[in-house]
C-alpha cells in the first residue's frame, strides 16, 4: 500500500517537474462583457486573439484546461520575452551587448529549462523507469542540450546562408523539427510503456511477453525437423540451444531494437534519446542567433546559445537529481520486498512512459497545429 | 560598402522574418476583409468608427464548431453572442487594431461596443461588427483624422472591401472630403523597404508609427479650414 501511494507521489513529483503550473493563470478582468449566467466554459481556441497582458505577453491558459493552448501560450511568451530583451539592448553595441546577450541567454536557459521542452520530464522519465545511475542521466542531460544548442546554430546558419527564404524558413523549419523531435519524444514514451506491459504479460496469462518465446519455439521446431545430429558432419551434436535453423539470421539479431534497448543502459540508447530531446532546437536559441546576426554579433550569438544550453542543462540536472533522490527514498522506505519493488517499478515504467508519450503527443500537435484556424 | 548595405537589407529582412515569427510560432493568420464607417455626431466631429469584420472561412468553421446551441442548422447570432463577446474582450487587449490619429497624433479610443456577429452560410463566413468610440470627438474643421487598421504583428491580415470601403455615418458636412488612400504599390513598398535598409536600428518613423502601419491603408478626413 505504503509502496503504491509512494510512486504516486514521485510520479506526481515528475509530472510537477517537467510541466510547471503557469504562473499567471488569473482570470481575464472582463470589464464591458457580461456573459449569460448558463454560459459554459468557452473554448479559448475560438478567439480571433488569445488574451494578452498589459506588458504584451499573452494570457497562459492552464495546462488542464487545454494542454495544447497552454503550451503555445508558453511559448509565445518565452518568444516575446526574449524579442524584448533583445531590442531593449539592441542600442547598445560591440563587446559588451555580446557579453550581455550570452549572460542573458545563460539565465534564460535556467529559467525557461522549467518551461515545457528541453527534455526534462523526459529524462527524469527515462531515469526513473530504466534505473539507470543518476551521472548517466545526467550526461544524457548534457549531450541533449549540446546537440539542442548545435542544431540551433546548424539550422540558423544553413538558414542565413540561404537568407532569401528566411522571414519564412526560420519559423517553418522550427516547426517541423519541434514536431519531429516531439514525436520521436512520443516514441520513447510509448516504448517504455511498452517495457512496464511486456513483464506483465506472462503473469496475466497473456500469450505475449511473446516474441522471445515464440521465436524459441521455432528454433526447436526447426531443428527438430532437420535431425541435426544426423546430418551434421560434427562429431557431437550441437546443444540444442545454439543450433542455427534455415530461418535464424546466423548472429544477426532478428530484432535488434527489442534486444538492445531492454537492457538497463546502453550509450546507444542514451544517445538516440539525447539526440531525440536535442533535435528540437530551443526556439529562443533561433532568435537569440537571428537577431545576433543583424546586431553583426553572430560570434555572440553562438556563444549564448552555448551558454543558453549550459543554462538549461543545470536545471535539468538539478530536477532530474530530485527525482532520483526522491526514487531512492521511495525504495528504501518500500523495503526490499521484491514483489513490491516489481510492481512499483512496472507502475512507474507505466506512468512515466504514459507521461512521456503524453507530452510528446501534446507537444507534437502543439507544434504542428500552430495555425489555430488552418492559415 | 557593398556589404554593409547587403547587411542592412539582410537585417531588414531578419527583423521582418522576426517581428513576423515570434508570434506565428504559435498564431494563425486570420484573413479579414472589413469596411470602417466613421461615426460623426450633429456638429459633425467623429466620435468614432463601426467595423465590419468578414473573417476567413476557416476562421468560421473553427469558430462555430459546436456553437448552434438548439441544433436547428442555423447560427443564430444570439447563439454567436458569446463567441462575440469573448473576442471582443481579447480584442480589447489589442485595442481592437484601431488606430485613429488626428494630425499626426495618436489618439486613445474607448471600449468596443454595440458588437454583432452573424454568418453568412452562402460563403461560410463570419461577420463581426463593432464600435470603437474615440475618448475625445475630432473635429475634421481643425486637423487631418486618419484611421489605420493594421495588426503590427501580423498576426491578422486586414485588407478593406473593394465596394464601397470607407462609409461615413451621416452627409459630410460642406468642405469637407473623406477617403481611403489606396494601398501603397509595389514600388513604394520596394522604396520603403529601401529606405529602411539605410537607416539604424535604432531608427523609428517620425510619427511614432511602429513599422506595420507604415503598409496600412489610411482612411483620411479633412475639411477646409
Amino acid at each position: 500500500m505504503k509502496a503504491v501511494v509512494l510512486a504516486l507521489a514521485t510520479v506526481f513529483m515528475v509530472l510537477t517537474a517537467g510541466l510547471p503550473v503557469p504562473a499567471a493563470a488569473q482570470a481575464a478582468p472582463d470589464v464591458q462583457q457580461q456573459q449569460p449566467a448558463d454560459a459554459k466554459p468557452f473554448d479559448q481556441r475560438k478567439l480571433l486573439v488569445p488574451h494578452r497582458n498589459a506588458d504584451g505577453t499573452v494570457e497562459v491558459v492552464p495546462f488542464t484546461d487545454d494542454p495544447v493552448l497552454w503550451a503555445r501560450g508558453q511559448q509565445q511568451n518565452f518568444h516575446m520575452r526574449m524579442l524584448q530583451a533583445m531590442r531593449d539592448m539592441g542600442n547598445g553595441h560591440g563587446l559588451s551587448a555580446g557579453l550581455a546577450l550570452v549572460v542573458l541567454s545563460f539565465i534564460y536557459g535556467v529559467l525557461h529549462a522549467a518551461g515545457p521542452g528541453h527534455g526534462k520530464a523526459v529524462i527524469s522519465g527515462w531515469l526513473l523507469a530504466t534505473e539507470t545511475q543518476l551521472r548517466r542521466g545526467i550526461m544524457v542531460a548534457f549531450l541533449s542540450s549540446i546537440f539542442q544548442a548545435l542544431t540551433a546554430i546548424v539550422v540558423v546558419s544553413a538558414l542565413l546562408l540561404l537568407v532569401a527564404g528566411a522571414a519564412s524558413a526560420v519559423k517553418d523549419a522550427a516547426r517541423w523539427m519541434e514536431g519531429a523531435s516531439f514525436a520521436l519524444i512520443a516514441a520513447v514514451g510509448a516504448y517504455l510503456v511498452w517495457t512496464g506491459v511486456k513483464p506483465l504479460l506472462p503473469r496475466l496469462g497473456i500469450a505475449g511477453g511473446a516474441v522471445p518465446a515464440a521465436a524459441g519455439a521455432a528454433v526447436t521446431a526447426t531443428y527438430e525437423g532437420h535431425h541435426f545430429e544426423i546430418l551434421t558432419p560434427h562429431a557431437s551434436p550441437l546443444p540444442s540451444g545454439h543450433v542455427h535453423g534455415p530461418d535464424c539470421g546466423c548472429g544477426h539479431a532478428h530484432a535488434p531494437e527489442a534486444r538492445d534497448v531492454a537492457g538497463d543502459f546502453s550509450w546507444r540508447k542514451a544517445v538516440a534519446l539525447a539526440f531525440a530531446i536535442g533535435l528540437r532546437p530551443c526556439t529562443g536559441a533561433l532568435l537569440v542567433l537571428v537577431f545576433s546576426y543583424t546586431l553583426g554579433l553572430y560570434w555572440a550569438g553562438v556563444a549564448s546559445t552555448f551558454a543558453m544550453a549550459f543554462g538549461t542543462f543545470i536545471t535539468i540536472a538539478v530536477v532530474a537529481s530530485i527525482a532520483v533522490y526522491g526514487k531512492a527514498l521511495a525504495e528504501r522506505l518500500a523495503g526490499r520486498r521484491t514483489q513490491g519493488l516489481f510492481w512499483l517499478g512496472t507502475g512507474l515504467r507505466l506512468v512515466a512512459g504514459a507521461l512521456i508519450a503524453a507530452f510528446g503527443v501534446v507537444m507534437t500537435l502543439a507544434a504542428l497545429q500552430g495555425p489555430v484556424s488552418g492559415g | 560598402m557593398a556589404m554593409s548595405k547587403r547587411r542592412g537589407l539582410i537585417a531588414t529582412v531578419a527583423l521582418a522574418a522576426m517581428a513576423a515569427s515570434a508570434p506565428a510560432f504559435a498564431h494563425p493568420h486570420v484573413w479579414t476583409e472589413m469596411r470602417s464607417q466613421l461615426l460623426l455626431d450633429d456638429r459633425g466631429l467623429v466620435v468614432g468608427v463601426r467595423m465590419q469584420w468578414t473573417t476567413d472561412k476557416d476562421y468560421a468553421k473553427l469558430a462555430l464548431d459546436g456553437m448552434d446551441s438548439n441544433n436547428d442548422g442555423i447560427y443564430q447570432p444570439e447563439e454567436l453572442a458569446q463567441l462575440t463577446a469573448e473576442n471582443l474582450s481579447a480584442l480589447a487587449d489589442y485595442d481592437y487594431f484601431v488606430h485613429f490619429r488626428f494630425n499626426d497624433e495618436k489618439q486613445d479610443h474607448g471600449v468596443a461596443s454595440d458588437g454583432i456577429q452573424h454568418y453568412n452560410d452562402k460563403d461560410g463566413r463570419l461577420t463581426l461588427v463593432f464600435t470603437v468610440p474615440l475618448q475625445q470627438p475630432l473635429d475634421p474643421h481643425k486637423g487631418e483624422v486618419s484611421l489605420k487598421i493594421y495588426d503590427p504583428e501580423f498576426y491578422i491580415s486586414f485588407d478593406y472591401v473593394a465596394e464601397k470601403p470607407l462609409l461615413i455615418s451621416k452627409p459630410l458636412p460642406a468642405g469637407c472630403t473623406a477617403e481611403l488612400l489606396p494601398v501603397p504599390s509595389d514600388t513604394a513598398v520596394e522604396e520603403t523597404k529601401a529606405m529602411l535598409a539605410t537607416k539604424g536600428k535604432d531608427w523609428k518613423p517620425d510619427t511614432e508609427e511602429d513599422y506595420g502601419g507604415m503598409f496600412a491603408q489610411k482612411a483620411v478626413m479633412r475639411c477646409a479650414q
